[in-house]
């Protein structure tokens, strides 16, 4: 009992120790990680490619090689391209990939950085390719995701035989060449002047529209007014000639005497001076009364 | 067999408990370090922490409730403890503490093209959590890097959709709302729901630096034609009311003219009536206490020059009176 007992205190020791070496990359225990793979050579014949987990290999005689198996991340650089109508636009962009067949990936290219240097390439040669069927505006504008799919697809037939995988090669900048700045800035700056007057006029014409059709609405309201203010004071004269003509027709001639005492008592004032003929019906009486 | 070894009973007891002790001490140091080493499998895990746990190099588990775990210890389980809560930012072209906006690295940084070909300045901070820890270690190598080119990418191309004038002005929200789906489709294109991009935020849009004055004027322009229209409005707020109310007026006093006047004609129309009843009654004498009346009533204030006979008499319309005798 006591040595089962040892024995399984030892062995879990060891094997602690042996997969503790593994961590380290000793074999014969060989642990891959998340993220890696791993191809286990016997004398240069691939004799296992590991997923994570464990696996084993004969110390001293087996080699092992070690790759990414995760997307990758690589950026190239910003290089000069020649669109289809002749501009030059500076593109940048960086590829997402993979190694998908370890053994390919390591006959053909054998490091991480080798086949960076051949993404670039591949993937510089797409850019120039694609871009160089469209011009500067398409490439500008709204073709750009159409442009990184076809660029993607042409780096992902390219790179297929080296084991890898291309997820997704993405323009970032995309700019005119330095050296061009002050004219694109000239033409900004003109734009920009053609836009502010362009405003400014606008502005104007549209308040002088304004006032103009706020003068003619107040003639307007002020006309109509006008007109039917004159209707009604004829409406009033007419009914008032009316009224006037029932009354005294009835009664023309004294009609004729009253109104004319009132026109009197309504046109003769202190600053009247009246000449009076004794004969008047007024005076009838004055000088006769001595007389009589 | 003690015998051929030499050994008394009592050496051979001796020897035997020591042997005895001896494994008991062993097995406890043995025990003890066993101990030891399960216990280092325990580990605390914080609110928005998450715990990916490598068997042998293989991901077996994500552990996401707080609180104390554990699991088989190094080398056997490797746990890596990432936090899944927190809010990571990315600026581009957001000038740090004693940094300026102009520095060359930022404006390198923030300038972009445009749909017209324009060139503006646009920084701006990217917000986003960690929502899967094993994919954002392991499935992806560089995560921020990849972070940081795919934003930028995905702020230049939907910058290089918009005209200049949408991008100062008129499409903002537009603009953060497009680039924060493009650069989740991107991220879900490396793997899925490995990360969130909780925001994308607008620090600052501008013209560059040589072309700012040209745009500011033109800001301006903005700003002088609605003023210009602002006034307009208001002189027409002004002249049409007074219009109005002269409108009013002119026709108030129109009515009032003529509600004057037919109850002006129907008064003295009624007036009349009522003499002329009168009159018929006795003509000659109404005729002459009106006339007297009148004279009664007019002469007192007007100066009065009385001609004899004979003489030039300037006429006057006092003839009806006369005529009427």
């Amino acid at each position: 009992m006591k040595r089962i007992a040892l024995f399984a205190l030892f062995g879990v020791a060891f094997a602690v120790l042996a997969v503790a070496a593994g961590n380290l990359g000793i074999p014969p225990v060989v642990i891959t990680r998340e993220g890696e793979q791993k191809i286990v050579l016997l004398f240069g014949d691939v004799r296992d490619v590991t997923a994570p987990g464990l696996s084993l290999a004969i110390p001293f005689v087996e080699v092992i090689r070690t790759y990414p198996s995760a997307w990758l991340y690589n950026s190239t650089d910003a290089k000069g391209i020649q669109t289809k109508d002749g501009e030059v636009l500076v593109i940048d962009n960086y590829t997402v990939w993979r190694i998908v067949d370890p053994i390919e990936f390591m006959r053909s290219l054998a490091s991480v950085e080798a086949a960076e240097q051949r993404i670039d390439r591949v993937v510089r040669d797409a850019v120039r390719e694609v871009v160089g069927r469209h011009t500067i505006g398409e490439v500008l504008k709204d073709q750009r995701a159409a442009l990184m799919e076809s660029i993607t697809a042409n780096a992902r037939h390219a790179l297929e035989r080296y084991g890898i995988e291309i997820n997704d090669v993405r323009i970032n900048r995309t700019e005119l060449p330095p050296g061009t700045e002050e004219s694109v800035y000239a033409r900004m700056k003109t734009e920009r002047e053609r836009l502010a007057k362009k405003n400014r006029a606008e502005g104007d014409e549209r308040a002088r529209k304004i006032r103009a059709e706020a003068d003619r609405d107040a003639r307007v309201i002020v006309a109509n007014a006008r007109r039917d203010a004159e209707i009604q004071r004829g409406l009033g004269d007419a009914e008032a000639a009316r009224i006037y003509g029932e009354a005294y027709s009835a009664e023309p001639d004294f009609y004729a005497f009253v109104r004319s005492l009132d026109a009197y008592r309504k046109t003769i004032d202190t600053k009247t001076t009246l000449v009076l003929s004794p004969d008047t019906e007024f005076f009838r009486y004055l000088e006769g009364q001595g007389s009589e | 067999m003690a015998d051929e070894d030499g050994l008394s009973t009592e050496q051979r007891v001796r020897r035997s408990v020591a042997r005895t002790l001896g494994n008991l001490t062993l097995g406890t140091v043995l025990v003890g370090a066993l101990g030891v080493w399960l216990s280092l499998g325990v580990y605390t895990l914080d609110p928005g922490e998450a715990a990916v746990l490598l068997q042998l190099g293989k991901h077996v588990d994500t552990v996401r409730d707080p609180g104390v775990h554990w699991t088989l210890p190094p080398p056997i389980n490797v746990r890596v403890i990432e936090n899944v809560g927190m809010v990571r930012n990315e600026d581009f072209g957001v000038p740090g503490p004693g940094e300026t906006a102009e520095a060359d690295a930022l404006v390198h940084e923030s300038s972009m093209q445009t749909s017209d070909n324009n060139i503006v300045r646009v920084s701006f901070t990217v917000q986003y959590r960690i929502s899967d820890p094993y994919a954002a270690r392991y499935r992806i190598a560089d995560l921020p890097a990849v972070v940081r080119s795919a934003s930028a990418a995905a702020m230049r191309e939907v910058v290089g959709r918009m005209t200049v004038d949408g991008v100062l002005r008129e499409r903002r929200d537009a603009l953060t709302a497009e680039v924060l789906t493009t650069l989740q489709g991107v991220f879900d294109r490396y793997s899925k729901d490995m990360i969130v991009v909780d925001a994308v935020e607008l620090q600052d849009v501008q013209a560059p630096a040589a072309v700012r004055e040209a745009f500011d004027d033109v800001v301006a322009a903005i700003q002088d034609a609605s003023r210009h229209v602002n006034e307009a409005q208001g002189y027409q707020n002004q002249v049409i009311p007074n219009a109005r109310a002269e409108a009013v007026e002119l026709i108030e006093s129109a009515n009032g003219y003529r509600d004057a006047r037919i109850a002006e004609a129907t008064g003295e129309g009624e007036r009349f009536k009522a003499l002329s009843v009168e009159y018929k009654k006795a003509p000659t004498v109404t005729r002459k206490r009106l006339f007297l009346e009148t004279m009664e009533s007019v002469l007192p204030g007007v100066e009065k020059v009385i001609v004899k006979p004979g003489q030039v008499v300037p006429y006057l319309p006092l003839d009806r009176a006369g005529a009427a005798k």
